[in-house]
């Protein structure tokens, strides 16, 4: 025992005072004067006795008060082994990320987690975590073996990521509530590609010791996968040879030159083989046209034939969807011939055929229904039949979209039929000789997708606008503005449906957009995410989250949503299915979701293709992690946890604890006794 | 106005003259709100004038009518003498609070007397004593009468020990005309004592009156702890425990108190227990009633 500021034990010489109070100074009493004594009697001893008595109680707890106070500020301290002091963690990890399939990583990984724990100390507490995809919490830091036994079996090899950034981040959550010494034992395959970019993320706390357990050693097992597919999610013309056809690359991670056998399997049925020469470490593009598949959802396949040491990622999975061309309304002006035509003509070069487009003069709309459209486009109608207005808004709130476009009659009609504004302003940039250009473009939308924009912004900035309708953005989102910031492009969500409002128009008048190539590909973009073709079918990585419903409709307002995983099972419970917002797509395999727009889906998932690299972090990497940890001394597999570190453990708070006792006892006593007397009835 | 009568506010004004008429205005202010009373303003009887009445309280409007002269005459017209005995014994002067004992009896000697003199036009008169009369002033209506007894209550500074004896033997000597007179002090002697030194002024047909002023700490005093205490008047020195002040002096001072007020009543005096912290109307209401029984 030992005090951490000893210089505090001259403090000390304050218990003078009380010494002082209650023993050296002598009683004095200064007589009080009375009329007379004639009603007095004399009364002495007896009662000063009593009250040298409870002022000696006084004067103890006083001193222990003062005694205290010093010995807390003095900080004392016992010296205990670390171990002894706050108990030793055991944070077991599990790797059952998708590279651990192979071969018998994950067996290995088991078996070593489950020697980990025999040998824990039964007082040392225990925590269960499986890396994969999240990381994943399977129990609370306790010492009971059985429940930790059996969390630690329940876990099984999954379709996820691992990532040791995830993993840091969680030991460094964990480390802020648990004081003591950390052991993060890590079972995996120790996959290189796990690594984050930044070394720096996968640093542990101060007091966490990393013990690895990699279960593959040995030089990189070769490993051919296919990396990507390049495929239609909606087909509606087979025999189109530039639509209809798969494309696959396949690529070898530590492989040497190979002749592969690729084929495209669709609906369990093999239909086309190829055979492709992969160079060595290398990628191979295969192509498999066309792609005849039958009407509704297709479950398509491209596999690598020949076992290699990693079957499980020989395979990719996506899903096609065959139907007829659907039909797109687009309503314009009678006097507007040319708007159709643009927009038609953009539209069957950009989809290939899987759209219609039926033009109709806004006055011919009154007996449409609009939900037989995949979607409609409003080209510069402010004024619409007011019944076939009545009959795009359900559509919308059900999951329709409209595509709204405002030309030169938007000024002489203020009001946006669907849009809920109006035209605040035009601007007309021809007669300033000066048009616009498009100055911002967010890329990031599904209209304006583009992987690499050019320096050109993409090939918006030659675009010149000569007309434009102002716009209260308010609630929508402005995907382009123009160079004076008039949002030019603006999308807003109406229930389920979504409205799409270009302030300019199409016929070639107002701007030029129509001319430059890029309009085509941004009809096709609109075509595809006012449709929705784009979530309904497809392939998707193993973690992504799928959207269920739109994030501004009231939760439990619909309720015809449903999720099948690939077992065939329902993963979400009926209270789950009124509530969830989106849905993660935690396991390989095809998911069938019927959205809470009322349209079904399809989607391959597979898991994600840097899981089939499978080389292992270098031995030095893994050195240099483990040495990031609190000790800073290199950790191995079998590295012997007996080393009790002696540190102090400071009695401060304790002893504040006893002195705030004492304060109290003393407030207690010296109110009872030395307090005004409260006078007798 | 009431506040005005609170001993603790009294106890700041320093001019016993402002003192006096501060409180009697304040409780004449009271009475015209209180039907139960009267005081010397109040009409009583027209009179026939007689050769050498004062002219100024012929009634001229009434001549003017009936060619008759009628004096008009008031309550406070039909004069009384007021004689104050005022204690002025060491005794006097033990507070807890302001003010003291011998304080609180000076303003309401002081108030006695601006309320006899100005307002009942009474002749008022002072007898200061403790153990032999330190100062007498003789019952006048003088003019300067008031101021007179003013001073005489700015002399009285307590000293020495109380003798009832004396200074009554001294107001048998003096008085020759019936009144009302008011003894003031705490009387701590036994009241067997005072009462038979004090029966003999009733012989001549006076009032007597006994204000006994006492502090409220004697009456219910409050000790923290043992202590000791001196006496005022002879200088003895006793230790106390605060147990007995809560039992067995409560009980002697009350039966004290009592036993006064009994045997006082059975002499045919009036007694009053004025505590330092009581307003002053008390006492001056006690004087009015005992001066309208008289008239």
């Amino acid at each position: 025992m030992g005090f951490l500021a000893p210089w505090f034990i001259a403090g000390l010489a304050v218990l003078g005072v009380p010494v002082f109070v209650h023993l050296l100074r002598r009683h004095i009493t200064t007589p009080s004067p009375v009329s007379s004594l004639m009603f007095f009697e004399r009364g002495t001893q007896s009662s000063t006795r009593h009250r040298r008595l409870k002022y000696r109680l006084l004067f103890a707890l006083r001193a222990a008060l003062l005694l205290l106070l010093v010995l807390a500020f003095a900080n004392p301290f016992v010296r205990r082994s670390a171990a002894d002091a706050n108990g030793r963690t055991h944070l077991i990890v599990l790797d059952n990320s998708f590279s651990m399939r192979a071969a018998t990583r994950f067996a290995d990984a088991m078996r070593q987690a489950l020697a980990a724990l025999e040998a824990k100390l039964p007082e040392d507490k225990a925590q269960i975590m499986a890396l994969g995809g999240e990381l994943e919490i399977l129990t609370q830091p306790i010492t009971d073996g059985a429940q930790l036994r059996s969390a630690l079996e329940g876990i099984q090899p999954g379709d996820g990521r691992a990532s040791f950034s995830d993993l840091a981040r969680a030991v460094r959550s964990l480390a802020e509530t648990e004081h003591g010494p950390i052991d993060v034992e890590l079972f995996s395959d120790m996959q290189h590609s796990a690594m984050p970019a930044n070394f720096a993320d996968m640093v542990l706390p101060g007091n966490a010791r990393l013990i690895l357990h990699p279960v593959a050693q040995g030089p990189t097992v070769p490993n051919w996968t296919v990396e990507s597919i390049e495929a239609p999610a909606d087909l509606s013309d087979p025999r189109d040879p530039r639509h209809s056809r798969v494309r696959a690359v396949v690529v070898g991670f530590g492989t040497p030159a190979a002749r592969k056998t690729v084929s495209l399997i669709v609906n369990g049925k093999t239909l086309a083989t190829r055979r492709v020469e992969v160079p060595a470490n290398g990628r191979a593009t295969v192509d498999f046209a066309p792609l005849d598949v039958g009407y509704g959802f297709n479950r398509c396949a491209v596999a690598i034939e020949g076992r290699d040491a990693f079957p499980a990622d020989d395979t990719s999975i996506f899903a096609v969807r065959r139907s007829d061309p659907e039909r797109v309304l687009f309503v314009h002006d009678a006097g507007d011939t040319r708007s159709g035509t643009y927009f038609g003509a953009a539209l069957a070069a950009a989809a290939q055929g899987s759209y219609v487009l039926q033009s109709m003069a806004r006055e011919q709309t009154t007996d449409v229904d609009p939900s037989r459209f995949a979607f409609v486009v409003l080209s510069d109608t402010p004024a619409l039949p007011s019944f076939f207005e009545h009959a795009l808004i359900p559509y919308v709130f059900k999951g329709g979209n409209v595509l709204i476009v405002l030309g030169t009659r938007a000024a002489r009609h203020a009001p946006i039929p669907l849009w809920g504004g109006e035209v605040q302003d035009t601007h007309n940039y021809a007669r300033s000789g000066n048009a616009a250009a498009v100055a911002q473009v967010d890329f990031s939308h599904p209209a304006l997708e583009q992987a690499q924009p050019g320096r050109d912004n993409g090939g918006w900035s030659e675009v010149k606008v000569l007309y434009a309708a102002v716009v209260d953005p308010a609630q929508a989102r402005v995907a382009a503005r123009l160079t004076d910031g008039t949002p030019l492009l603006l999308e807003k969500q109406l229930g389920e449906g979504h409205l799409l409002l270009l302030a300019s128009g199409m016929e070639n008048l107002t701007n030029d957009l129509p001319l430059h190539p890029l309009f085509v590909a941004f009809v096709g973009r609109i075509a595809r995410h006012l449709s929705g073709s784009e979530s309904l079918s497809g392939s998707s990585l193993v973690d992504a989250f799928v959207q269920l419903r739109a994030a501004g409709v009231p939760v439990g307002t619909v309720a015809s949503l449903e999720v099948i995983d690939p077992e065939g099972r329902r993963p979400l419970s009926l209270s789950q299915a009124r509530n969830a917002q989106t849905f993660q797509l935690t396991r390989a395999g095809f998911y069938q979701i019927r959205f809470a727009n009322g349209r079904d889906a399809v989607i391959g998932v597979n898991p994600d293709r840097r899981e089939s690299n499978l080389e292992s972090l270098p031995n030095d990497l893994q050195q240099l992690w483990s040495g990031s940890s609190g000790d800073h001394v290199p950790q191995t597999a079998s590295a012997p946890s007996d080393d009790k570190k002696i540190q102090p453990v400071s009695l401060w708070w304790y002893v504040m604890l006893v002195a705030l006792a004492a304060a109290n006892a003393e407030i207690a006593v010296a109110s009872r006794y030395m307090g005004t007397q409260r006078e007798e009835a | 106005m009431q506040r005005f009568l609170d001993p603790q506010v009294l106890a700041g004004i320093s001019s016993l003259d402002l003192l006096a008429r501060t409180v009697v205005d304040g409780f004449v202010a009271g009475l015209h709100r209180s039907p139960e009373f009267g005081f010397s303003q109040e009409f009583a009887e027209y009179r026939a004038y007689t050769p050498g009445d004062d002219l100024r309280h012929v009634d001229w409007n009434l001549f003017a009518r009936t060619e008759r002269c009628y004096l008009k005459r008031y309550r406070g017209e039909t004069n009384s003498q007021l004689t104050v005995l005022l204690d002025a014994s060491n005794s006097m002067q033990y507070t807890s609070r302001p003010p003291s004992k011998i304080d609180y009896a000076r303003y309401l000697a002081a108030a006695l007397f601006y309320l006899a003199i100005h307002n009942q036009r009474d002749a008022a008169g002072l007898i200061v004593f403790d153990e032999e009369v330190r100062e007498y002033i003789r019952p006048s209506t003088r003019p300067g009468q008031l101021a007179r007894l003013f001073a005489g209550l700015e002399q009285a500074t307590p000293r020495a020990q109380t003798d009832f004896a004396k200074p009554l033997q001294h107001f048998h000597n003096a008085l020759h005309r019936r009144g009302i007179a008011i003894v003031i002090s705490d009387f701590y002697e036994k009241p067997e004592t005072i009462i038979a030194n004090i029966a003999s002024l009733r012989f001549r047909g006076n009032e007597v009156i006994l204000f006994q002023v006492l502090d409220p700490q004697e009456i219910r005093p409050a000790m923290k702890g043992s202590a000791i205490l001196v006496d005022l008047e002879t200088n003895h020195r006793i230790e106390v425990i605060p147990e007995y002040t809560k039992t067995a002096y409560r009980t002697k001072i009350d039966a004290h108190v009592e036993q006064l007020r009994s045997r006082a009543r059975a002499a045919g005096m009036d007694y009053h227990l004025l505590v330092t912290t009581q307003p002053l109307d008390l006492a001056l209401r006690e004087y009015l009633t005992l001066r309208q029984a008289g008239d």
